[in-house]
């Protein structure tokens, strides 16, 4: 409560006012300047326009936008300004009218600016630095940690500023707050050698796509945010600083994403280019049950920051009981690459919160000095601990590591090498078992949860996502079966009745037979064959007769007919029919007396009588 | 007439036609190549590839429309996924499942995706379970065809007047049991129908099918829900949370023409 009650007060103004220029005021065609508003109020209470009243000639985008706190007695006092980007393609005076902003619910008046565009501006128009967003490479892959660095140029006279609140914008990215770094160097620009202020962080990509990012901050004069490292001549301006809002021109980065083809045992996510030291254990002589420290170094060689790179998790072996060591830390520091100079360069280290003297001059670089890249930029350990189980145990298991190099495009294998050891014998504590069955689901759980790759294949395919059950069509094709069975059991129970019922069948070949010699008698009517006429006659009425007699229908003869006819018919013309026909037939089949069968073609009208009074009897 | 000169009139008579018949199905193919489940697949897992999930999620989704296919769905899942649209993906990763549940990719996936969007998965009653097992497609025709092979089994030799073997019952008493054993997962296949997953971020769950109704509470993509019944552009779902109606598009069903069914 004390610490809170000592932090100063910030002071809301009852009357906030806001002020508007472009920086620079003079430009040429087509050069950008910023549109800058700045406000004495908090950023949450300005209720800031969509579009401002800018004139048409003027291309006016949006820019970057923040708060910052200014040290106004013994109060703070909120500054909060608004960056437009605006660009003019012709000469001219260019006036953004004064326009009215709610601020704190009031109405206050943003007053009027004048941009200038002329064909040659005079010189030393410029009076605040530019920001500069720089990165060593834009095509990125997704996890890969890239160095940023923020630079603010001295102007002339070697008057060189402070970057307060500096910070990336953008999305799909994170930003390392933690190893942030800032320092002050000589640079060389047009041939003119100046102190600028750097400031250096590290970007992790976290997702795929075009990623643009751009950097912002606020001029901070003479107050530094954390310790830095001063290099070279430079003038630091004293007093109060003037905390003007700066943005650096946006870059897009390519984001990819890892390709899951080659992908090696081991990876956790490393991206760089790494190499992995031989690893040490701290005895080579063990007993069954003992734990022994097993420690491997990663050197990164790589362009890239060494960020949090992960361990390989514990490899499940039978001989072994492998922990993962969670309390690796770093045997140098974790930090983005610089460039190093040489000894004979002074160096100054300003610590937080003491601030230099205004004015002071830095003594300047050593014309012999030169800066050399880094050859290692960082080097972490991974330590384990390895229980033998068993003494057949020749060497600690190989940990599968691998990594990926952005450099080729591919992964590179990292295994953990295995170290001979002797086991001796000895006691497995009755714990272990337990504790290699925790580990040993914890590595699988761990292990599920990645995100697949693409499937090589369409695979199993159907129709419709719609189950065949639901379909229309499926009631039908079961219908099928059971249409089919339905039939069988029909066909089934009309054999078993015509097995009980022979009669039937014997009227059926009947039918069938009178039938056919039926069709055979009237072709040979027609075509006056009276012996075929008389042949068919009498195996017709032979035929439609037998059903009714337990015999041969060819030993049937013309007194076996006639019973069947009614009684009227029996003496009748049909009577006199079926004798004469059996007559005919008989005497030409057993007489040596000739006949003669074309007298009975008349007679088929009266014939076809008698045959359908037997059919109907059938 | 003969037969021979019959056919050969009806030939005659019938020439177009049958050239016609003849040469259709080579211009289905021809036109089917352009757009076939096989090229679009492809040409979607270039465009993933490339990195280009956008279009590769369309490309995707179009074979599916041909063809659903569960190695399809899946890599459309991993495009949507990609694309952060967590309730699309994980949608197609179900209809992976249901379509092949032996898809481990598609499995895992999904795992990822609710484990990193701190999603809970449908909960499963017991029969449901049963039919996640096979795929759906599976289920209809093990039970019919296990059904008639019983029925077969114990009425053919009878019907044939042969005597039954005793591998004749005991395949009809085998084929009964599976027959009763995949009615439960009959049933699950149809309830599983009916599951569907929130599409977009902050779904209201509202209390009454109407846009002015009192919002319960909000769905995040990807989250299970249950489909009761529909009113106008409305259905009524239970989720673990409440039960309440959402806007249909809001809303992706495992299999997509059930709601119709049952709406």
């Amino acid at each position: 409560m004390s610490l809170m009650t000592s932090q100063p007060q910030i002071a809301i103004a009852a009357n906030p006012t806001a002020t508007a220029a472009f920086d620079p005021p003079i430009v040429r065609p087509g050069e950008q300047a910023f549109y800058r508003v700045v406000f004495n109020a908090l950023e949450e209470s300005i209720e800031w326009p969509g579009k401002v009243p800018a004139p048409a000639q003027l291309e006016i985008r949006p820019g970057a936008h923040g708060q910052i706190l200014q040290m106004a007695g013994a109060s703070l006092e909120p500054r909060t300004s608004f960056n437009h980007r605006v660009r003019a393609a012709n000469v001219g005076m260019f006036t953004v009218p004064e326009y009215v902003v709610k601020v704190y619910g009031k109405p206050v008046t943003v007053p009027a600016a004048l941009l200038e565009v002329v064909a040659a501006p005079p010189a030393g128009v410029r009076t605040t630095p530019r920001l500069m967003l720089e990165l060593p490479v834009t095509n990125l892959y997704v996890g890969q940690a890239v160095s940023v660095r923020l630079a603010m140029p001295g102007l002339a006279g070697g008057i060189v500023q402070g970057l307060g609140q500096p910070q990336l914008t953008g999305q799909g990215f994170l930003v390392d707050l933690g190893g942030a770094r800032q320092r002050i160097e000589m640079t060389t620009t047009a041939g003119v050698s100046l102190p600028a202020f750097f400031y250096e962080t590290t970007l992790t990509p976290v997702m795929t796509g075009k990623l643009t990012v751009s950097a912002q901050g606020f001029t901070a004069g003479n107050r530094f945010s954390g310790p830095i490292v001063i290099t070279g001549s430079a003038t630091i301006p004293g007093g109060p600083p003037q905390y003007t809002l700066l943005e650096s021109d946006p870059v897009e980065l390519h984001v990819r994403a890892l390709p899951t083809e080659g992908e090696l045992p081991g990876f956790t996510g490393g991206i760089g280019r790494f190499a992995v030291g031989p690893p040490q254990l701290v005895t080579n002589v063990l007993h069954v049950g003992d734990p022994v420290r097993l420690t491997v170094t990663i050197t990164n060689h790589g362009d890239g920051p060494l960020a949090r790179l992960v361990a390989p998790p514990p490899p499940q072996v039978p001989d072994w009981q492998v922990f993962a060591a969670h309390d690796f830390t770093p045997a140098q520091p974790v930090l983005p690459p610089r460039a190093v100079v040489q000894p004979d360069v002074r160096t100054f280290i300003v610590e937080a919160g003491r601030q230099p003297t205004g004015g002071r001059a830095v003594p300047p670089v050593q014309p012999g000095a030169r800066t050399v890249p880094e050859a290692v930029q960082g080097v972490v350990a991974f330590n384990y601990t390895l229980i033998p189980l068993t003494e057949a145990a020749r060497a600690t298991p190989p940990i599968p590591f691998s990594c990926f190099d952005p450099d080729t495009g591919s992964y590179a294998d990292l295994t953990i090498p295995s170290v001979p050891v002797t086991v001796l014998p000895g006691t497995v504590p009755a714990d272990l078992q337990a504790l290699t069955q925790a580990a040993s689901t914890a590595g699988e759980a761990e292990k599920e949860l990645i995100l697949h790759g693409l499937a090589a294949s369409r695979g199993r395919t159907a129709a419709s996502l719609v189950p065949p059950q639901q379909q229309a069509w499926f009631p039908f094709i079961q219908l099928a079966p059971a249409a089919a069975f339905f039939g069988l059991w029909n066909w089934d129970r009309r054999r078993r009745y015509l097995e009980q019922h022979p009669d039937v069948v014997l009227r059926r070949r009947a039918r069938r037979a009178l039938r056919r010699q039926w069709r055979i008698l009237r072709r040979a009517a027609q075509t006056a064959d009276a012996p075929r006429f008389a042949a068919a006659a009498v195996s017709a009425l032979r035929v439609a007769c037998a059903p009714h007699y337990p015999a041969e229908p060819r030993a049937l003869v013309g007194a076996d007919v006639l019973p069947l006819l009614p009684e009227p018919d029996r003496t009748g013309r049909a009577g006199e029919v079926v004798h004469r026909f059996f007559e005919v037939t008989d005497a030409s089949n057993f007489s040596t007396a000739s006949t003669n069968p074309a007298e009975l073609l008349p007679l088929q009208s009266y014939l076809e009588r008698v045959l359908q009074q037997l059919e109907d009897r059938l | 007439m003969k037969t021979a000169d019959m056919g050969l009139w009806l030939l005659a008579f019938r020439l177009p036609s049958a050239i016609g018949l003849l040469l259709a199905p080579s211009f289905l193919s021809l036109a089917a190549l352009a757009a076939s489940p096989d090229t679009l697949f492809q040409a979607g897992a270039t465009a993933y590839r490339a990195a280009d999930y956008t279009q590769a999620a369309e490309a995707f989704r179009q074979s599916v429309t041909l063809q659903p296919a569960s190695g399809t769905l899946q890599d459309l899942g991993n495009a949507e996924w990609q694309r952060h649209r967590t309730g699309e993906a994980i949608l197609a990763w179900e209809q992976a499942l249901w379509l092949d549940p032996f898809n481990d990719a598609a499995r895992q996936n999904l795992r990822f995706a609710r484990k990193t969007a701190q999603l809970e998965a449908p909960e499963l009653a017991w029969y449901e379970v049963i039919s996640t097992w096979l795929p759906v497609n599976w289920w209809a025709w093990i039970a019919g065809g296990s059904l008639w092979l019983a029925v077969g089994m114990g009425a053919l030799p009878g019907l044939l007047r042969r005597r039954k073997a005793t591998w004749q019952q005991a395949t009809a008493a085998l084929a009964l049991m599976v027959f009763l054993l995949s009615i439960p997962a009959l049933f699950g296949v149809q309830t599983r129908a009916r599951i569907g997953f929130a599409l977009q971020k902050d779904t209201p769950l509202r209390l009454t099918p109407t846009l002015e109704a009192q919002t319960l509470t909000r769905l995040a993509p990807g989250d299970p829900a249950r489909w009761l019944r529909s009113r106008g552009r409305y259905v009524l779902i239970r989720t673990s949370r409440a039960v309440g109606w959402v806007e249909q598009d809001q809303l992706g069903l495992t299999c997509p023409k059930a709601g119709k069914r049952i709406g």
